[in-house]
This record gives structure tokens, C-alpha cells and sequence, in this order.
């Protein structure tokens, strides 16, 4: 019955779901939105700000906002909690040193209040490099078991274009559950 | 838990959460464009009334990334104005810039680039710096302007950051650009950057070739385009009078424009150039022919344009008075001209009235002076003595034409005209003192100071001629306190050289004045010269009536000139607000950098002058005064009489009249050097204050080493006065030896000296003896003596 409802509403363009991409700097998170977006890999640069792209998946609608992970720009972040729905995580499975930043970030987000309905999606990401870490290396590192949340963690790369449309389709359908 | 209790408490500091503002969050969040677009025009319109919308900032920024132009363009000009309040804020709205400025639109690149530029905030104009250099090469035109401009507004954020990032360089290849419009922007944000920052030269230094390529440039692009392009030419200085002669005559054409402001462009072009040329040649006689046409059409614009015009016209005039000699009539002051452009129009007038028009002029300014508006009229009657003074043929007509007006017994125009009556006895002594009578008439009339001060002085200094003198004067001696103080100086010597005409009944009216002068009056000015007076009638008589009654020097030409440097610095800024209020820009403009522009030297072809600096040092001193000047009314007073005070010599009665700079600084040497002791040797006796300069003067020059002197003023800083000076030992004493140079454009007096203490213990052991007047182009030497203090 919801698979139905929300063939309905996406069909009447009912309201957008809200989905902020996070992680720290160099995790890859404009290239995921914009090989989400486009299904290309596009050169970036540093994203000082923020990106926001509209992208239909299945009949679902996401607005997709990518903000920047530079430690300028964390602290603003928080602009950007209210009415979101899922929250795509990205961390550099490659980047050892800096993953327990990233689990401060991502604890101290969660701990919002404005984030408490959100879903969460963790891409571990860059797993087409040699040596990354596993999954379960990423996720003991974050402490996810640790998180109230609803949540997930994918592998996934980006440049090849793996492991997104699992998340993606976890996600809309985790997203579909809720309403 | 804790988390959970910092939450609720913090919520009884957030006061957005009711009223307007937070209604304009919910909407500037709504998921719906069109109800979004109309929050943020509705911020914009708070905004715009002058309410505090920059809690919205956020939230406004978040609507940035729109494919809607008009929804962006809000947003845009939202930044602008809120941006500076939330600097660290901003930071979010960078990448939104650096993707406009490779939006597929060129409208949009362009847009982002302008307001990259109004965001005056430090920290983001470095992530700014590769969207501009992109920018910059932009394949649209449209885009590489926008930034050429934006290049000046971030040299004004962080000069630092535009030299280390090569902007500059990138900003000079835009002078080459194909597109004109690109050019024009380009050489605008040029010359601000120039303005802003002298250390930019080396990059920006315009060449032959980039000249060439504005020339180019110039005939293709918008008129304000032109007016960019023909400012940066005009600070070019050519290397040769060939190089400058060609670019005058691609610019003349210019001329002949529409634009006011691309005329006055292209006429300070013209002027400045012309300075390298031959003067005689056919060339400048034709440049200059050329040029009367087009200021003379600007004179039928509106009157506000004609007013800039007219100023700048007045500069032109005085610098090359040929151009527009044969155009007296467009000057003529019509009755619907607002009273700002008809008494600029009467200055001009005044300035090409020459012999061959001069019945034109007198004709005119005749009718002026039985206008309605008094400053114009008074004018007017000021213009008659002008020309007076000024032709010589015509002063017959004008003193007839002034009592002509005198007789009208209007209040004001008698007035004036005793003013300039005055200086025409000034100037023709002996020739009109018939009138003196009818203005004795009107004495009971005046009531100005000037009038009143300016008839006192004829009735005094021709008191022989008038039989009941010492009654008039004493008439006005009645009120004596009650009078501005210029009166009452010229009532204390009107009545001296009344009393040393006619000594045998004015003894009682003399001795009143110099009490009033000497014990009733604060003025300093006035006590001194009583005194000084006083001793001179007590002591020698016959001295006092060679110091009081000496004869005067005429007075002669142009009055109020600008002063050659400074003029010259002012033809360099035609058609700027320096030229309209006659002031170099660093009186006006704070914080710009202080170096002057000058006109080029005349230079040979051939003969190459490589580096031709721009920046001149002060005065240049090739330029030697060309006229003498009747100092204005304020200072008229010190020079009517100056002459009193001065030591009875002969020798002083230099001739006014223009004279080579060579003679007399030899005479004015000669005069304190060794002809002075012969000269005060039979005084030495007299007043105790001549005696001790005659120890100083009469002292035999030992042989002692004597350095060079070294300009210790220069005549710029010193407002004309150029000081040079050097310390030497003679016979055992220190002497500090000066010479003073007048090179203004007007005679200057008043000298005094004051030591501050010094570490030498050095006083002044004698007071400043310099002739009181020391005249235009002349030079006189000085020596102080300075003993060591015993302490």
C-alpha cells in the first residue's frame, strides 16, 4: 500500500526529500552527488560552500545538498539540519588518520535534535583503491553500532560508480517505510 | 541528558522563533520556488526600507544555486549588502560564485563576477581569485570586461593579493583585447589601480604599443569608453614631439563628439601634448584652431555643463589665452544664464579683453551693471577696473564709464567702483585724480570696509589736492574704534601722509590718531605700525616723509592668475572635479596617493627623454612667472602699504613688469651685499634698531670657508616661497645665510624668524632684516646672526 501512495504522490511531485551529504574534506562527496546526478565522474574542486542538486530516484524526489567538509565550513553545517531526512555520510576509507575526526563529527551531528527523525546512510568510500579499509574496519571506527539512528554503511566508490545504487535503493526504500 | 537539558534552555534565547523573521525563514525554506522567490523579494524589500534582515543570511544563501535569473539576482544583491555583516558566514556562498562563473549563460558569469566584486569581505576573496582568472579569459566579452573592472574592485579589498595573483599582467593583456569595450574597462580599472597604489607602475607602465592599441580602440568603443581611454593617454608622456604629434591627431577627431565629457577628454589631450611641440610650428597653430570650435559648442549646453566647461575653459584661457581670443562673444553674459555661469562667463571675459575688443567688452559689461543680481553687478563694475588696468587705451573710457556708474548713486556700484578706482590710480598716477572730487561726494555712502578703506587711501595719499582732507578724514576718525581693522590701518596712514603734506594744522589729528593706534587698540598690527610711525615722525621728520610718501611701484595685469604650477597641475586634470574647483586633487580627495602630474617638456625630435617621470617634484623650475599680479582685496592692503615701512632706498623701487630672473636677483644681491654698508653707514647713528645691521653688514668678509647653500624649502611646500640656506662662521660668529625666492605669483611679505631651541644652543641674536616685499621672480639674501646661548 505505501508502494503505491508513493507511486501517487512522486507522480503529483509531492513534497522533495531532503538529504544532506556530509563527510570531512577530500571524501568524495560532490563527486558521489554529481555521479548521482549526472552518472559521470566530474572533476572537482574543494567545495567552499555548498552544492544542492535536485535528483529523481525511482519516483522519489531528492534534494540533494552537499556541503563542504573543510573545517571552515563544518560549523555551519548545522544551518542546514532542519526538515532533513537522511543524511548520506561519506568517509575516505583510505584516510586512517583523520577517521576518528570524522566520528567526532558525525557524534556530535547526530546528537542534534533537528537530525533525530533522519535517516543515516555511511558510504564507506574510495573502495577502489588498494589497502582501504573493509566496511567493518569503517564502521568499528566510527562506532556505529553505537548510533540510535536508522542506519546502514555501504562500500562504495564513487569514481567507478560502485555500491550507490544499493545505498540509494536502501535508502528510498527506508525513506518510503517511514512516511 | 545534559544535551538534552542545553537544548531546552538554549530555546529561551532564540527569539527568531515568532514574528516576521521567522515567518521569511518557513518561506525562504519552502519547497516551492515560486513561494520561495517571493520570500526573498520580500526580504529585499525589508532590506531596502532599512530593516535588519541579515539573520536570514543563511537561509537567503541557500536559494543561491537557482537556474531562476531573477530568484539569483536577489540573492545576489542580498550578499552584496549583507555579506560584510556576516563575514565568516560568506564562506558558504564561494562555491556557489566559482559555479556561476562557469554557468553556460554568459549573463550569469558575468553577474557573478560583478558581485564577487562588491563582496568586500577578506576571507573570501581568495577562493574568488581562480574564478576571476577564468573570468578574465572568458571567451564572452561581455564576461572579460565584468572582471577586468573586478580586478580594481578586489585591488581595493587586497592590493597584495591582485600583484601576487598576476592580475596585473592579466589585466594589461586586456589592453589588447579585440573587443573595445573590453579595452575601455580595461584601461579604467587601469587608471584606478594607478590612483590607488604608485607601486602598480612598474606593471601597468602604458608603452607606445598599448598607446597605439587605445588609439585603436578609442574610435570603435561607447563615449564613456572614450573618456576612460583618452584619460590614460593623457598621462602618457610620449617619448619624442613626433610620437606626440601623432597621437593629437588621432585624438582630434574626438573633438568633435557630442559627449562633453569625451570633448574635454580629448582638449586635455591636445593641451597637455602640445606642450612638447614646437610652439611656433604650423602644427600648433592649427591644434589650436581646432580647439576654440568644440569649447565653444559646449557653451550651448545646459547650464550645468556650461558651468564645468566655463571652469575648465578658465584654465585654458590663462594657459594659452590664443585659442579662444577671437571668441569674446560667446561669453557675452546672457539674461538667462543662472548668475553661477554668468559671473564665470564675466572672469573669462575679463581675461581675453584686449585692445581689439575692448569697446565690446566695456559695452557689455556696461549693461551688466545696471542688473538686478548685486554679486553679479558688483562684478561687473570690478570687470571696468579690470580693463582699465589691463588695456591702457581704454582706461579713458572705463574711469568715464565707472562715473557713469557712480553717478547712478546706487549703493553698491559706487562702492565697487571706488574699489577699483583706487587701483587705477594705482596704476595711471597723476592721469584721473580730476574724479576725486566727485568720489569725495559720495563718502557719507559707503559703508563697506573696503570701499571705505580704498577711498581713506586716495583721500590720503592725494590729500594735497583735496583742500578739506583733514576734515574728512577726521570725520572718519570719529568712529575709529568702531571700524574694521582694514579701515583703521588705512586711516592711521592716510592721516601721516596727510600730516607730512600739510603738517601746519593736522599736528592735533595726528597725535589723536597714533594714541587711538597705540594705546586703544588691541590689534597688534595696528599698534606696531603706530608705533613705527610714532618714532619715525619723532626722530626725522624728513626720513618719515621719504618712507611714507615714496613713490609706489605701478601695479600692473591680470589679477587672481593661478599660479603656473599649480595651473599647469590642473591643465593635467581637465574635465575633473580638480579643474572645476581649481584645486589639485590632494586638496580634496583624502587618502589618494600625493604626487602631482605636470605638463611634459617640450623636447626635440630626436632628442629622446626616456624616462620623462609623470611625477613631478613640485614646481618645475623652468617655468618662470610670467605676469605680475595685483594681489586680491585681502592682500591688496599689504601692498598699498607696504612701501611705508621699508628703509628709504631708492634701489627698492624695482620696476613690477616682468623681467628676466637674472637681473634682479644681481640687483637685490648687490643691494644687501656690499652696497648696503655704504648705504646704511651714515644711518648707523639713527635708530638703535638700524645700528646693529649695520655691524653685520659693515663687517669685513673674512675669507672663511663658505659652504654651498642647500634648499632647505622648496617653492611647492612653501607656497612659492623657495628657502635656500646654508651655516657659516665668519670672524668668529655664526651667521645662518639665506636666500629667499619668490616664486609664486604674487609679491610676498610679512617675514619673521623664530628659533625653536636646539640642541646647539643657538638664538637669534638679530631680528629677520628682509625688505618687506619681496616681489615675484626676485631673490633677496639674508644673513642671521646667531650667538650661543650661555646656558
Amino acid at each position: 500500500m505505501g508502494g503505491v501512495l508513493s507511486y501517487f504522490s512522486a507522480f503529483f511531485g509531492t513534497k522533495e526529500k531532503r538529504i544532506l551529504i556530509l563527510g570531512l574534506d577530500g571524501a568524495g562527496k560532490t563527486t558521489i552527488l554529481y555521479k548521482l546526478q549526472v552518472g559521470e565522474v566530474v572533476t572537482t574542486i574543494p567545495t567552499i560552500g555548498f552544492n544542492v542538486e535536485t535528483l529523481m530516484y525511482k519516483n522519489l524526489k531528492f534534494q540533494v545538498w552537499d556541503l563542504g567538509g573543510q573545517t571552515s565550513i563544518r560549523p555551519y553545517w548545522r544551518c542546514y539540519y532542519s526538515n532533513t531526512d537522511a543524511i548520506i555520510y561519506v568517509v575516505d576509507s583510505m584516510d586512517r588518520d583523520r577517521i576518528g575526526i570524522s566520528k567526532q563529527e558525525l557524534f556530535s551531528m547526530l546528537e542534534e535534535d533537528e537530525l533525530r527523525k533522519s535517516t543515516l546512510v555511511v558510504f564507506a568510500n574510495k573502495q577502489d583503491i588498494e589497502g582501504a579499509m573493509t566496511v567493518s574496519e569503517v564502521a568499528n571506527a566510527l562506532g556505529l553500532a553505537g548510533i540510535k539512528h536508522k542506519y546502514q554503511i555501504f562500500k562504495t566508490s564513487a569514481i567507478k560508480g560502485e555500491g550507490l545504487n544499493e545505498a540509494m535503493e536502501w535508502l528510498a526504500t527506508a525513506m518510503t517505510q517511514t512516511k | 541528558m545534559w544535551t538534552g537539558t542545553k537544548m531546552t534552555d538554549s530555546k529561551y534565547f532564540t527569539t527568531t522563533k515568532k514574528g516576521e523573521i521567522f515567518e521569511l525563514k518557513a518561506e525562504l525554506n519552502s519547497d516551492k520556488k515560486e513561494k520561495k522567490k517571493e520570500a526573498v523579494k520580500k526580504v529585499i524589500a525589508s532590506m531596502t526600507v532599512g530593516k535588519d534582515v541579515s539573520a536570514l543570511f543563511p537561509d537567503v544563501v541557500n536559494c543561491m544555486q537557482t537556474d531562476n535569473l531573477e530568484l539569483k539576482k536577489l540573492v545576489y544583491l542580498y550578499l552584496m549588502n549583507y555579506a560584510k555583516s556576516q563575514p565568516d558566514m560568506a564562506i558558504m556562498a564561494v562555491n556557489t560564485f566559482v559555479k556561476d562563473c562557469e554557468d553556460s549563460n554568459p549573463l550569469i558569469r558575468a553577474l557573478a563576477v560583478r558581485t564577487m566584486g562588491c563582496i568586500r569581505v577578506d576571507k573570501i576573496t581568495e577562493y574568488l581569485c581562480e574564478p576571476l582568472r577564468k573570468c578574465l579569459k572568458d571567451e564572452d566579452p561581455y564576461v572579460r570586461k565584468t572582471a577586468a573592472v573586478c580586478v580594481a574592485k578586489l585591488h581595493d579589498i587586497n592590493a597584495q593579493l591582485v600583484e601576487d595573483q598576476g592580475f596585473l599582467d592579466l589585466l594589461r593583456d586586456l589592453l589588447s583585447d579585440s573587443n573595445p569595450m573590453v579595452v575601455a574597462n580595461a584601461v579604467a580599472a587601469i587608471s584606478e589601480i594607478l590612483d590607488a597604489s604608485p607601486s602598480a607602475h612598474q606593471v601597468l607602465e602604458m608603452n607606445s604599443n598599448t598607446i597605439n592599441k587605445l588609439l585603436t580602440a578609442l574610435n570603435e568603443c561607447t563615449e564613456w569608453g572614450q573618456v576612460f581611454i583618452l584619460d590614460a593617454i593623457s598621462n602618457f608622456t610620449p617619448k619624442d614631439d613626433k610620437e606626440a604629434q601623432s597621437i593629437c591627431e588621432r585624438v582630434t577627431p574626438r573633438l568633435a563628439h557630442a559627449n562633453a565629457a569625451v570633448v574635454l577628454s580629448a582638449v586635455k589631450v591636445v593641451m597637455k601634448f602640445m606642450e612638447m611641440l614646437e610652439p611656433q610650428s604650423d602644427y600648433v597653430t592649427m591644434l589650436m584652431k581646432k580647439l576654440a570650435p568644440p569649447l565653444v559648442t559646449l557653451l550651448s549646453a545646459e547650464p550645468e555643463i556650461q558651468y564645468v566647461a566655463l571652469r575648465n575653459i578658465n584654465l585654458i584661457v590663462q594657459k594659452r589665452p590664443e585659442i579662444l581670443k577671437n571668441e569674446m562673444k560667446v561669453f557675452f553674459v546672457k539674461y538667462n544664464d543662472p548668475i553661477y555661469v554668468k559671473l564665470e562667463k564675466l572672469d573669462i571675459m575679463i581675461r581675453l579683453t584686449s585692445q581689439g575688443n575692448i569697446a565690446q567688452v566695456l559695452a557689455e559689461l556696461k549693461e551688466y551693471a545696471t542688473e538686478v543680481d548685486v554679486d553679479f553687478v558688483r562684478k561687473s563694475v570690478r570687470a571696468i577696473g579690470r580693463c582699465a588696468i589691463k588695456v591702457e587705451q581704454a582706461a579713458e573710457r572705463c574711469v568715464s564709464t565707472l562715473l557713469d556708474l557712480i553717478q547712478t548713486k546706487v549703493n553698491y556700484v559706487v562702492q565697487e567702483a571706488i574699489v577699483v578706482i583706487k587701483d587705477i590710480f594705482r596704476k595711471y598716477p597723476n592721469k584721473y585724480e580730476s574724479i576725486i572730487a566727485t568720489l569725495c561726494e559720495n563718502l557719507d555712502t559707503l559703508d563697506e570696509p573696503e570701499a571705505r578703506a580704498s577711498m581713506i587711501w586716495i583721500i590720503g595719499e592725494y590729500a594735497e589736492r583735496i583742500d578739506n582732507a583733514d576734515e574728512l578724514l577726521e570725520s572718519f576718525l570719529e568712529g575709529f574704534q568702531d571700524e574694521n581693522a582694514q579701515v583703521q590701518l588705512q586711516l592711521l596712514t592716510a592721516i601721516v601722509k596727510l600730516f607730512l603734506k600739510r603738517p601746519t594744522n593736522t599736528q592735533e589729528l595726528v597725535q589723536q590718531v597714533l594714541s587711538l593706534a597705540t594705546q586703544d587698540s588691541d590689534n597688534p598690527d595696528l599698534r606696531d605700525r603706530g608705533y613705527i610711525y610714532w618714532r619715525l615722525l619723532s626722530t626725522d621728520p624728513a626720513a618719515a616723509k621719504e618712507v611714507v610718501l615714496a613713490e609706489k611701484p605701478l601695479i600692473s595685469e591680470e589679477t587672481d592668475l593661478i599660479e603656473p604650477t599649480l595651473l599647469d597641475e590642473l591643465i593635467c586634470h581637465i574635465s575633473s572635479l580638480a579643474s572645476v574647483y581649481h584645486k589639485p586633487p590632494s586638496a580634496f580627495v583624502e587618502g589618494r596617493a600625493g604626487f602631482r602630474r605636470a605638463l611634459p617638456p617640450r623636447s626635440q625630435s630626436g632628442n629622446l627623454t626616456d624616462e620623462q617621470p609623470i611625477v613631478a617634484e613640485g614646481g618645475a623650475p623652468t617655468q618662470i612667472p610670467q605676469a605680475t599680479v595685483i594681489p586680491g582685496a585681502d592682500s591688496l592692503l599689504g601692498d598699498l602699504l607696504g612701501m611705508d615701512l621699508g628703509p628709504s632706498m631708492q634701489q627698492q623701487m624695482y620696476p613690477p613688469a616682468p623681467v628676466q630672473s637674472q637681473t634682479p636677483v644681481q640687483s637685490s644681491m648687490d643691494l644687501l651685499g656690499e652696497g648696503l654698508d655704504t648705504l646704511l653707514g651714515p644711518t648707523t647713528t639713527g635708530g638703535d634698531a638700524l645700528g646693529g645691521l649695520g655691524d653685520i653688514f659693515g663687517m669685513p668678509q673674512s675669507q672663511a670657508y663658505v659652504p654651498p647653500q642647500e634648499v632647505w624649502l622648496t617653492a611647492a611646500k612653501g607656497k612659492g616661497l623657495e628657502i635656500t640656506g646654508a651655516m657659516c662662521r665668519k670672524n668668529g660668529q655664526i651667521f645662518m645665510e639665506m636666500t629667499f625666492t619668490n616664486r609664486a605669483m604674487q609679491t610676498m611679505g610679512g617675514f619673521a624668524i623664530q628659533f625653536n631651541k636646539n640642541s646647539f644652543g643657538l638664538m637669534q641674536a638679530e631680528p629677520l632684516n628682509i625688505q618687506n616685499q619681496l616681489y615675484v621672480g626676485f631673490q633677496t639674501k639674508v644673513l642671521i646672526v646667531r650667538s650661543l646661548s650661555t646656558h
